[in-house]
């Protein structure tokens, strides 16, 4: 068991070098000069030369990978070359809990939905409440995030105004600002979400309602909810919570719309600036973050899915 | 109506006056008491202006007006500020600021040497007096007593010359060109400096040390700087202005408290400003209506916007004229508009079929059209870079004289001319734009669809692509120009001249002997109004370059912006404080 | 029932028509899809106006001369949506098509011979799988530019990681049963064996991957022009159209309500029968 987790976590990590220095050359073919853009009306050639030395762009590119991946090592991911040059590092960990936050939420906004809505939907499978569920997972699966989103700024914020249309406030500035600021992106990336889930569930309590040990169980006259709530459910989330790890990973992406939507600074809206401003130091970073939680999440889930079930441990 | 006229007739006295100065003098025929004292009187600050290259009516005509007192007003109040269409302010460091919307932020935490008001009276900011040397060479300030920084530091003068050394040094700041004139700065004692000139230089006083249009000598803490850091300091400059950054969360917003020893105990009145960058229309509509917000700042408020600002009784919408331009530009060395000299009489380039094309595509532009459908009626017609704002300056009659007036007719005819009837056998071409004006590029391409039944291509490239193309003349058609000054020189020095920044510079000279446009005619007469003092005269040439570049299609001019100022009721915005593109937070008071 | 292969149970057109009499997603479902597929394919003929025509007549309510309004530079909202299709249609097909012959020759090559071609082919797999699908396709367009070929490059290159995998799987579990050994010492050859005896019986899972990916791609393709990475800026693209329409929410809803909902009900189609066809080929869930 351990040399499975530990061949797992030495794979992880080789991906995310891999997928650090393909960043880094890739990045290097976008067209655009950032220079230019920074520089704007305001540039002379000396200025020009004098912020391309500072930012080690005169330096032949193995060389500059070279540097930035050795920061790395140490923890430096090196300056935004954008504005006011701030540490990678610390936009990113600016950004990170504000996308942890609204995954968080999300996820518990989707879960309040999915999971009676599953159970209910399994119990009474075929039944209009099924088929009503059904629709709206479905519903809620096809919808696009960044429309859900327009459409719950248009109702909430510019017409009943109850909730703020844009922005973040962190939780040290009071906890319902936090909360109220994330109420409607959340909504927008967790409904998709909790369709996948109910539908999972549903699926997956159906199989376990069929299974022997729920007749068994049956037969000893226990009451309904008691089958479904004792016996059938923690069954059936045993593949649920396999896929909720990857899906987790998903939401951070599914936030990349809704953020720019709602103006969030989070993981996403900083990589797609970061891909738009040409700012190469904070795309290599976010995107080895976004990599690392994703491969991470991953991780987890094999090594759970290790625990459950003993034969993929082998292969 | 006559005091109206009077106070123009005294304005154009004023303007008579100051340009009345032999301009071999190097005090600007000023005597060595007037240029130096605590204060420059408005008479000597115009002749300095006007000296500088640069004196308009319109600059000189809102310091005779009626003077609003400026009333004790309601002290305190937190004023809540929306920047618009930016998603977060990204430095407020004065030599790293390229953005006007930092820019209006930063004048309110970092002082200047001198600030010119409204009124064109340029007072010491961190200056208390100052003297000039008889060969117009030497400067001696006398720096104001008593200030500190935010961070409890003393201001004196290793502050000054700490900024000046930070900002001659291209590494360290991108404005080093400003104070390229400046041999040296010498400390006298704690509280004087001497700087030494290389030339007599006119806008020494009144830009170079001017804290809003200057930003070299926008004095900043070395003390702060040591112990924050560059980037730190970036995001929350420590300075001597009556407010301080109390916080500064990129993408969330700054927080601005006032500042309690600021040195003019009248200002600021406010004890509290937030400014929160907003990106999206919506948003910021909403908050301005909720009453989430009660000023905006930063870009150009929304053009849409406009009309539900005005019927909202609680909103005070102030819309002003504003200085700057915007063009589709024109690149003359495509085969199908080729012009490789544009130094011969009109009605000879008009025979050459790569002029006749440029000449049409300047004539098809439905500018009225234009500033309905693509900016809501929230502009003026263009057809040179001088603008309305400029008042004296600007030619109205060009609108009607000039060879690019809209024409559908006569644009028709010389794209036939050229060999494209009806538009037939005419390429496809690229107008390049940025993401946030591809509306207006697509207003464009419906234009010359409509007019001259050609393709044209919306573009959209993020600017740091955009304007590289541009410089290195690798594009077909491109939208854009300049923020602009009210001074001439912005738009015809910047742009129209041979040898200006934005034409071409980063071009491969053998393949492109010059950029987009090359008239010698023009190129002296603006060398010439530059230098040149009489007022009438100086308009003649100004109008003469203008017209050169209007009738030989340098660019199609396109427009000129308004400057939209929207703000709520329940604050009073003087006068003075009312400056288009910059924000006076510390005259706003709560009404 | 092990010996056999599988898709001898699947007696064929019948079985489909037993399931989708019963099923009243599936017709629906259809119908709906086919709609957008004739707007697409008929739009100059179905669209009342030109998509790009602009008007004086500037966000107007949707009315007896505009159907579904009109947008901030005049132009009819309905003929856009309309076109639209076209696009969105054709992204969500072309780039699933792509993938989809990509994806399965990679897993089945990786599946079948196993070694070192598994080795290297899994190894890509899991460097695609460290990144979220569509993180990839920003990347990919931010990279090469925008542009119809781009987009569909860079989604379909998002997708090849699922239809490599579910591939791939499909060989491992088949290759070892009876009927690939009974071809084998039949004399069959690897190829042969690869196609034409476990690629039918994969096909199932794989088609129902497909119609997933399908409504992802269509999804993908809107959230790409949303941002301002998509196709093209002079064609309307239901995810363009919001974009555009965002600064206008509030002065014309109809901008920001019938883009979507264009965009919701094809990818709502696409997932009814997909998910009918799930029922119809009996695919368990998990193998998605």
């Amino acid at each position: 068991m351990l040399d499975y987790i530990f061949r797992r976590i030495i794979g992880a990590f080789l991906v995310m070098l891999a997928v650090a220095t393909l960043v880094f050359f890739m990045l290097r073919l976008v067209p655009g000069d950032p220079i230019a853009a920074m520089l704007a009306d305001a540039g002379s050639e000396e200025a020009r030369d004098a912020m391309i030395r500072r930012l080690g762009f005169d330096k032949p590119v193995p060389i500059q990978f070279l540097k930035w991946f050795g920061g790395m090592l140490q923890g430096d991911l090196g300056n935004s070359i954008y504005g006011s040059n701030q540490p990678v590092t610390r936009i990113l960990a600016e950004s990170l809990p504000r996308t942890l936050s609204l995954a968080f939420i999300s996820f518990i906004i989707a879960l309040l939905i999915a999971v009676p809505a599953g159970i209910i939907s399994a119990a009474k499978k075929n039944t209009t409440a099924d088929n009503a569920f059904s629709f709206f997972a479905f519903l809620g699966l096809s919808m696009p995030d960044f429309w859900l989103a327009i459409l719950l700024i248009i109702v909430f914020a510019a017409n009943l105004q109850w909730l703020p249309a844009i922005g973040y406030s962190p939780i040290s500035e009071g906890l319902w600002p936090w909360f109220s600021h994330l109420i409607l992106p959340s909504i927008a990336v967790g409904t998709g979400f909790s369709a996948i889930i109910a539908r999972m569930i549903r699926s997956s309590m159906l199989e376990v309602l069929k299974a022997d040990y729920m007749r068994f169980a049956a037969s000893k006259g226990l009451s309904d909810s008691t089958l479904l709530l004792r016996h059938a459910l923690p069954n059936a989330l045993i593949p649920v919570i396999t896929v909720i790890g990857i899906a987790f990973a998903l939401l951070i992406s599914g936030a990349v719309v809704v953020e720019n939507v709602f103006a969030i600074k989070g993981l996403g809206r900083v990589l797609i600036q970061g891909i738009l401003n040409r700012d190469y130091p904070v795309v290599q970073g976010a995107v080895l973050v976004v990599s690392a939680i994703f491969v991470f999440t991953n991780l987890l889930v094999d090594i759970l899915y290790g625990l459950i079930d003993p034969r993929i441990r082998y292969s | 109506m006559s005091k109206f006229k009077d106070i123009e007739w005294l304005a154009k006295q004023e303007l008579k006056d100051a340009y009345d100065f032999d301009h071999k003098d190097p005090l600007f025929s000023l005597s060595k008491t007037e240029m130096s004292g605590s204060k420059l009187s408005r008479r000597a600050t115009l002749r300095l202006m006007a000296a500088a290259g640069g004196l308009t009516l319109a600059q000189v005509l809102p310091g005779l007006g009626p003077k609003v007192a400026l009333a004790a007003g309601n002290s305190g109040g937190h004023l809540r500020c929306a920047w618009a269409g930016v998603a977060e302010i990204i430095t407020l460091d004065p030599a790293r600021i390229n953005q006007v919307l930092q820019f209006q932020i930063a004048s309110n935490v970092l002082s200047g040497i001198m600030h010119i008001d409204n009124s064109l009276v340029a007072q010491g900011d961190l200056a208390e007096s100052w003297d000039v040397s008889s060969n117009g060479l030497e400067y001696v300030i006398t720096l104001r007593q008593g200030v500190t920084f935010h961070n409890g530091d003393k201001f004196n003068a290793d502050d000054v010359l700490f900024t000046f050394n930070r900002s001659k040094d291209p590494e360290k700041s991108i404005h080093s060109r400003v104070i390229g004139n400046v041999n040296e700065a010498i400390k006298l004692n704690d509280h004087q400096v001497k700087f030494v000139l290389e030339k007599p230089q006119a806008s020494f006083l009144t830009k170079a040390l001017e804290r809003a249009s200057g930003r070299a000598m926008t004095i900043v803490s070395r003390g702060a700087l040591a112990s924050m850091g560059d980037s730190q300091y970036g995001l929350a400059p420590v300075g001597t202005g009556p407010y301080r950054v109390a916080s500064h969360v990129l993408g969330q917003g700054v927080v601005l408290e006032k500042f309690e020893n600021y040195y003019d105990s009248d200002r600021p009145k406010l004890d509290k400003i937030t400014i929160k960058p907003v990106d999206g229309v919506e948003p910021l509509a909403a908050a301005m209506e909720a009453g989430d917000i009660d000023y905006i700042g930063g870009n150009p408020v929304p053009a849409q916007l406009v009309t539900r600002f005005k019927s909202n009784p609680d909103l005070a919408v102030d819309i002003k004229p504003g200085p700057g331009f915007q063009s589709v530009w024109l690149n003359p060395w495509r085969d199908y508009m080729r012009v490789d000299n544009f130094n011969k009489p009109i009605e000879e380039l008009k025979k050459e079929k790569g002029f006749m094309v440029r000449l049409a595509l300047a004539k098809a532009l439905d500018r009225a059209l234009f500033i309905k459908q693509g900016l809501f009626d929230n502009g003026v017609a263009a057809h040179g870079t001088i603008n309305p704002a400029m008042g004296y300056y600007f030619d109205d009659s060009l609108s009607k004289s000039s060879e690019q007036a809209y024409d559908p007719e006569g644009a028709r005819e010389l794209m036939a001319a050229a060999g494209y009837p009806g538009g037939k056998g005419f390429p496809e071409i690229k107008l390049i734009v940025t993401p946030n004006s591809k509306r207006l590029g697509l207003v464009v391409a419906n234009i010359y669809k409509k007019v001259l039944g050609i393709t044209v291509i919306v573009d959209p490239k993020d600017f740091s692509v955009g304007i590289e193309q541009f410089n290195k003349m690798d594009f077909d058609m491109r939208l854009g120009g300049s923020g602009g000054d009210y001074d001439p020189d912005d738009g015809i020095v910047d742009w129209m001249q041979t040898k200006s920044k934005f034409n071409g510079r980063a071009r491969n000279k053998e393949i492109h002997p010059f950029g987009f446009f090359s008239s010698s005619e023009a190129d002296t007469a603006i060398a010439e109004q530059s230098v040149t003092a009489d007022p009438a005269e100086r308009k003649k040439l100004v109008q003469e370059a203008n017209a050169i570049t209007s009738n030989k299609v340098a660019c199609g001019f396109l427009y000129h912006p308004v400057d939209i100022l929207v703000y709520n009721k329940k604050i009073t915005v003087p006068t003075d404080a009312r400056i288009p593109g910059l924000h006076e937070l510390d005259r706003i008071y709560f009404t | 029932m092990l010996n056999k292969e599988p898709t001898e149970n699947l007696k064929g057109i019948s079985r489909f028509r037993f399931i989708f009499s019963r099923d009243k997603k599936a017709p629906i479902a259809i119908s709906v899809i086919l709609i957008f597929l004739l707007s697409a394919l008929f739009a100059p003929w179905l669209a009342p106006y030109d998509p790009n025509e602009m008007t004086l007549d500037m966000m107007s309510a949707p009315s007896k001369l505009h159907l579904l309004g009109t947008d901030d530079l005049g132009r009819d909202l309905l003929s856009r949506i309309i076109w639209g299709t076209q696009i969105s249609l054709f992204v969500g097909v072309s780039t699933v098509f792509i993938s989809l012959v990509l994806g399965v020759i990679l897993g089945v090559v990786a599946g079948y011979y196993g070694g070192w071609a598994d080795m290297i082919i899994m190894r890509y797999i899991d460097l695609q799988w460290a990144f979220p699908n569509f993180i990839i396709a920003v990347y990919l367009v931010a990279v090469f530019g925008t542009g119809l070929l781009n987009v569909i490059v860079a989604i379909s290159l998002a997708f090849l990681d699922d239809f490599a995998r579910v591939a791939r799987s499909m060989v491992l579990t088949l290759k070892e049963q009876q009927f690939v050994e009974a071809a084998r010492t039949n004399g069959s050859s690897n190829f042969r064996i690869m196609f034409k005896h476990i690629l039918p019986n994969a096909a199932a899972p794989l088609i129902v991957q497909a119609t997933v990916c399908v409504s992802y791609a269509i999804l993908g393709e809107a959230s790409l022009s949303f941002l301002g990475l998509g196709v093209s800026a002079n064609t309307p693209t239901w995810g363009l159209i919001l974009a555009d329409g965002r600064s206008f929410i509030s002065q014309a809803w109809w901008l920001g309500v019938y883009p979507g909902l264009a965009i919701m009900l094809i990818v709502l189609s696409i997932n009814f029968l997909g998910d009918s066809l799930r029922d119809t080929l009996d695919v368990k869930e998990n193998l998605l």
